[in-house]
């Protein structure tokens, strides 16, 4: 929102921004990446769940006057005059102890002690890219700051990664950098948390878990890169909890272990993988980078046909996604991804593609217009309607067909939003799904680039 | 916290550096009468009923302010957010506006 009103500030027209008092801290970082001082109006406190007269005597006697002054009064004056070190700079230099008590004053750290990260532990992450230290995938929007091939290597090391896994950590950081993927949102309230999925013979290379435990804490590899990206979320991309700023998540999430796919079952059963459904070829390395918004139960099915547990995973899904699907409704896009346990997938697999278990979902997940539109309400929308977004071309026409309340409307927008990939204990049968948030996170794939002498360094980092 | 003969680290700053090109922010306009405030509203937490609010109050004081409705700026958050984001300067320019309200923040 302050993104716009600094459009328009830079333009040399004057704003007044209208902002929560709960979100002036969030504000506060926003405004130091923008580069521009902005006015602010201030609400006291929530506006969803005050009175009529309440919400009408805070705009009176604090938002209007603020932002009238904001327009009419002083121009802001930049705020933000720190110095900070230089890229690569040593910053401090202590025992073990001291670097995580300094580390953690700063807010660095993620509350867990972290790996210091040392010149020679940098630069054996660099090794492991052919790419310079200094190159910049973009400037992260919230705070402004450089996602440097550096940044990546020292938040690396400081999540307890391997120097091998140097190829995926910069995978990662360059999807997450994709406009697309809108990383600036990290920090809205629902507290979604990203998870990373890795395909291709770099899982087994690797050491990533696909199986049983899989999305457990425990494996270096899953376990270490799900903390990579929460630390580079938190100190490059600028999303800090209290006392910091930034991640102004309501009730967030911890973060997610790097999710790994089972291609062997995968092939076995004779589906494609997740990361060929997205346009790769067999054999290629890949990362995507997904929103986790929220995730089943576990979902137990039991049969030989594939409509049993199909129908298992649609009842199970609905219930639990059906809530915030308004959130996709407003912007087009949400999408359901299934973790299908290897023994459920062999059952589905013999008898029903991917495409045909997509559509059977699509069909029967439900919800009444009536309900939907209560739930969109109830969390930031009063003006939500279907008729609207049919109009301006965000759903399709069959949302309206009728004018009934109570008509059934399908949860899903599109067969194809379904993401299906094949993990978990081969021993049981079980099944979870991860749910997207919207437009925000949506998932974002890059192939991860190994250098020339690849083999060689992993060999001789394994000794 | 340090005992004796433990190793020393030397480590290295872990943030990076930003890249922000800094721009004053613009004049104000001390005499709202005759000028023409733009409204810009992500279609959230009660604008509906906070935006005319604000009106009301300005005018009370300025009777002479224009204002040029959300709905011409159109939703700045969400299925069309970087379409509509696009064309804001070209809004704002279009209706000659002088100021702007943007939220909501909430």
């Amino acid at each position: 929102m302050l993104r716009a009103a600094a459009i328009v500030e830079k333009m040399g027209v004057p704003t007044a921004s209208i902002i929560g008092s709960g979100f002036l801290k969030q504000a506060e970082v926003i405004l130091k990446g923008i580069g521009v001082p902005l006015a602010i109006g201030v609400y006291p406190g929530a506006p969803m769940v005050d009175s009529e007269a309440e919400l009408m005597r805070k705009v009176e006697e604090s938002l209007a006057p603020g932002l009238l002054k904001g327009i009419t009064g002083d121009a802001p004056v930049e705020g933000d005059t720190s110095v900070e070190p230089q890229a690569g700079a040593v910053v401090f230099s202590g025992s073990y102890d001291d670097v995580q008590e300094y580390f953690y004053r700063n807010l660095w750290t993620d509350g867990l002690p972290v790996t210091p990260p040392t010149r020679e532990r940098v630069d054996a992450f660099l090794a492991f890219t052919e790419r310079k230290a200094d190159e910049v995938l973009r400037v992260i929007p919230q705070e402004g700051r450089e996602a440097s091939i550096l940044s990546i290597a020292v938040n690396g090391v400081m999540a307890g990664c391997r120097p091998e896994y140097m190829p995926v950590l910069i995978a990662i950081v360059d999807a997450l950098c994709d406009p697309k993927y809108r990383v600036e949102d990290s920090g809205s309230t629902p507290g979604w948390e990203p998870v990373v999925i890795v395909n291709g013979p770099i899982v087994k290379e690797l050491d990533f878990n696909y199986g049983q435990g899989v999305m457990r804490v425990g494996r270096q590899a899953n376990t270490s890169i799900g903390r990579f990206v929460r630390m580079y979320l938190r100190n490059i991309c600028g999303f800090r909890i209290p006392p910091g700023a930034g991640d102004k998540g309501s009730i967030g999430q911890t973060f997610l272990v790097a999710m790994a796919e089972d291609e062997d079952s995968a092939a076995a059963v004779g589906w494609p993988t997740y990361a060929e459904d997205r346009g790769f070829k067999k054999g290629e390395n890949i990362v995507t980078v997904h929103s986790v918004v929220a995730i089943t139960s576990p979902m137990y099915s039991g049969g030989d046909d594939a409509k049993t547990h199909v129908q298992q995973w649609t009842d199970i899904i609905g219930g639990s996604f059906t809530y915030w699907a308004h959130t996709g409704f407003k912007t087009g896009l949400w999408s359901p991804l299934i973790i299908a346990g290897p023994s459920i997938a062999g059952v589905i697999a013999k008898e029903w593609s991917k495409d045909q278990v997509r559509q059977y979902m699509y069909d029967h997940m439900k919800v009444t217009a009536a309900k939907a539109t209560h739930y969109a309400q109830m969390t930031s929308t009063p003006t939500f309607n279907f008729e609207s977004l049919v109009e301006q071309g965000i759903l399709p026409p069959s949302y309206t067909e009728s004018k009934d309340p109570q008509r059934l409307v399908n949860v899903l927008i599109k067969p194809e939003m379904v993401e299906i990939l094949v993990a978990g204990d081969p021993g049981r049968n079980q099944s979870r799904a991860y749910m997207s948030n919207h437009v925000q996170g949506p998932p974002t794939s890059r192939k991860v680039e190994l250098p020339k002498n690849w083999a060689q360094l992993v060999s001789a980092s394994k000794k | 916290m340090t005992a004796k003969n433990e190793p020393q680290y030397d480590v290295l700053w872990p943030l990076s550096r930003k890249a922000v090109k800094k721009t004053a922010a613009a004049p104000r306009v001390p005499d709202l009468n005759g000028k023409t405030i733009v409204e810009l509203w992500d279609v959230i937490f009660r604008g509906e009923t906070i935006y005319p609010l604000v009106r009301e109050y300005i005018k009370k004081r300025f009777p002479g302010v224009k204002f040029v409705p959300y709905t011409e700026i159109g939703n700045f958050h969400g299925a069309r957010e970087r379409e509509v984001t696009a064309t804001i300067p070209d809004k704002i320019r279009h209706f000659k506006a002088d100021a702007a309200i943007v939220g909501i923040g909430a």
